[in-house]
């Protein structure tokens, strides 16, 4: 790379290895527990069934072994939404949004205003009851691999959509 | 110029294009059908007088439906050009007004079949970005008409002299080169996609036996007809020559009906690519649609000393064929490739910029995931054969997997400059893509916690027509291209597409 530019991209905009990110709403990491206890309450009586009306005879030896299989794997997903809850953060900036989380694997995602197609602002039931939503950025081509912002207050969610379509619409 | 035609007034398309139309019809119809067909013809004998004179009275009206449904969507097909956009309306019953800005137009394609060539008229198909089918298509358009078309799309402000420089094209593919480029065709793809054709066929026909309930009889026919060829060595060794035959003639015939006398022209904003035997296709490619070119070649192409070109270009959503998309020149020496290059961006400074490769941990990572599968290849073919001899084919396996990892891990890298990357990769083939910086629509970086042990980076640039991946790189490098894109981005002043 040329010295010339370096030295811009140090004089004009912020490295993104030092812009403090923000962590996101506290109260989401309880919207996802909620969510993930009722997929193991209705998994749960599913199994429950399938084992009582089938399985039960047929292999009696690993009934105990298949539940314990399933409450361990379970413990391990909730274990793991507590551990990277604290990792998602996002930042923005004056001219670029970006949205770091992983805990195995660590993303970073930055979109820059100019590229942006639409915002979304999406809110489940539960979400609502908490008063949060998600914020989804488009940009063009593959559009499965955007941006995506969950668990924000509804109000920081249309601040930035706002933001961004001022920042958009001025250019 | 006074003689080109202005698109002012709704137009209908040429009145000889009723026979288009009606062709491409009855060819529609015939692919759904042809399977019912073979079945009525081998039954011919069976059928009673009777019924066979309602069969035929059948096919005659549908014939007849068919050329007065062709007809009306003739009528009913207008289109003009107003004040820079292309108006289409058309719909028999169901009426459709399609209206598209020219700048929004990426590509436009004129076509010309068997039928179309006989008549002189030309087919047209229109892209945008929009979405992932083509949005309007004229299927018979007269030859005047059509050229004027070309003129006032592709070079709204065309000046005479660009119309004289039309005549030298940048690149003419003649039948010898063409023998080359067939040649050094990736044969085994073409024996896939001709394999791929084959088993179509014979779904098509399973599925009709199937609504007859006589899948069995299909079934066993085919198995019978299996365990005789796998009963005879001899068999098996000309099935193989048989099929390195057909892969051979196949991209043969592949190449020769697509790319036949390939004329690639310059113009001020636009590339125009004339090609196809019986099929004659002119492409009209904006140069600022273009979101990313890549460069590739074989073993083989490298010792001729040729490469294609492949121009992408935005797409829209997920898209399953975005093959049909991509745009290749074939048969390209090194130098058109530099000029093709200089039409599109400044590449000087790219050439002479440092070659980065990837961290050791890249070729660490492809072992991993190398002898994982190999591990799954060897215990499922312990499980079927049950003997520890199948084992051996390890002795080729392992130096084989080892040497494409090898290949590989060689042939990925990146080179940046202050507005272009170039990411190299590939395992036989070498392919290089090409972008400007500034056509990046947003940045991703990947760490595992393996990778977060070396101080190792995935970069993933997503661009308007697909992500582009440098893998495995010192995260402090990685950090400054993450700098030096989205300053690029964030500064640049030009339009993405």
């Amino acid at each position: 790379m040329i010295n010339s530019f370096q030295n811009k991209i140090i004089t004009e905009l912020p490295d993104i290895a030092k812009i403090d990110f923000k962590n996101i709403n506290r109260n989401y990491l309880k919207i996802i527990l909620i969510n993930v206890l009722l997929l193991f309450i209705s998994l749960s009586i599913g199994l429950f069934f399938l084992i009582d009306k089938k399985l039960v005879n047929k292999i009696p030896a690993y009934i105990p072994l298949i539940y314990s299989a399933f409450f361990l794997i379970f413990i391990l997903i909730f274990i793991f939404i507590i551990v990277g809850f604290p990792k998602r953060k996002y930042a923005l900036r004056d001219k670029d949004i970006s949205y770091k989380s992983g805990v195995l694997t660590k993303t970073i995602t930055t979109v820059p205003f100019s590229r942006i197609q639409h915002v979304e602002i999406d809110q489940g039931p539960i979400s609502r009851f908490f008063g949060l939503s998600c914020l989804t950025v488009f940009t063009a081509g593959d559009s499965s691999h955007d941006l995506e912002i969950k668990g924000i207050t509804n109000e920081q969610a249309i601040q930035i959509k706002e933001f961004i379509s001022t920042t958009i619409n001025e250019s | 110029m006074s003689h080109k035609y202005s698109f002012l007034k709704f137009s209908r398309q040429s009145s000889k294009g009723v026979i288009v139309i009606y062709g491409d019809m009855l060819i529609k119809i015939l692919k759904q059908t042809w399977v019912l067909f073979l079945i009525f013809v081998s039954r011919i004998s069976q059928i009673s007088e009777i019924q066979s004179f309602y069969m035929y009275l059948g096919i005659f009206s549908i014939f007849i439906f068919t050329l007065i449904r062709a007809y009306l969507s003739y009528r009913n097909f207008k289109f003009k050009i107003n004040n820079n956009h292309f108006v289409l309306e058309k719909g028999i019953i169901k009426k459709t007004n399609i209206s598209i800005a020219f700048d929004r137009i990426q590509n436009i394609n004129f076509k010309q079949n068997l039928i179309q060539q006989f008549i002189n008229v030309y087919g047209v198909s229109i892209e945008t970005a929009g979405s992932n089918k083509t949005e309007i298509t004229i299927k018979a358009l007269s030859h005047h008409k059509a050229l004027a078309l070309k003129e006032l799309i592709s070079i709204s402000n065309i000046s005479n002299e660009i119309v004289d420089e039309k005549e030298k094209p940048l690149l003419n593919i003649n039948t010898r080169e063409l023998l080359k480029v067939s040649l050094t065709e990736n044969h085994f793809r073409s024996l896939f996609l001709f394999l791929a054709l084959i088993v179509g066929f014979f779904q098509q026909i399973e599925q009709v036996f199937e609504s007859f309930g006589k899948k069995e009889y299909i079934n066993e026919y085919l198995n019978k007809s299996t365990e005789v060829v796998l009963g005879s060595i001899i068999l098996i060794i000309l099935v193989f020559l048989c099929l390195l035959f057909i892969s051979i003639f196949s991209s043969f015939v592949g190449v020769f009906l697509r790319h036949f006398n390939l004329f690639l022209f310059v113009r001020k904003d636009a590339f125009e690519i004339n090609q196809g035997l019986l099929t004659k296709k002119s492409i009209v490619l904006k140069k600022q649609k273009v979101q990313s070119i890549t460069v590739s070649s074989n073993p083989f192409k490298r010792w001729v000393g040729i490469s294609y070109v492949v121009f992408k270009q935005a797409l829209s959503g997920k898209m399953k064929n975005k093959k049909d998309k991509a745009i290749k020149i074939i048969g390209c020496k090194h130098d058109q490739v530099n000029l093709i290059k200089s039409h599109l961006f400044d590449s000087g400074q790219i050439d002479t910029s440092q070659k980065h490769y990837t961290d050791s941990y890249f070729k660490i990572r492809l072992l991993f995931q190398c002898s994982f599968i190999l591990l799954v290849i060897n215990s499922s073919n312990f499980l079927i054969f049950n003997n520890f001899d199948v084992l051996y084919i390890n002795s080729l396996l392992i130096p084989l997997c080892y040497f494409l990892i090898h290949k590989k891990n060689k042939k990925t890298f990146y080179k940046i400059s202050s507005n272009l990357l170039l990411v190299g990769k590939g395992l036989v083939d070498t392919h290089h893509t090409y972008f400007q910086l500034f056509k990046v629509q947003n940045i991703t970086t990947k760490q595992t916690i393996f990778q977060e042990r070396r101080d190792v980076v995935d970069l993933i640039l997503q661009t308007a027509s697909g992500k582009i991946r440098i893998p495995c790189i010192p995260s402090k490098n990685a950090t400054e291209i993450y700098n030096h894109i989205l300053f690029n981005v964030e500064t640049s002043e030009q339009p993405w597409m």
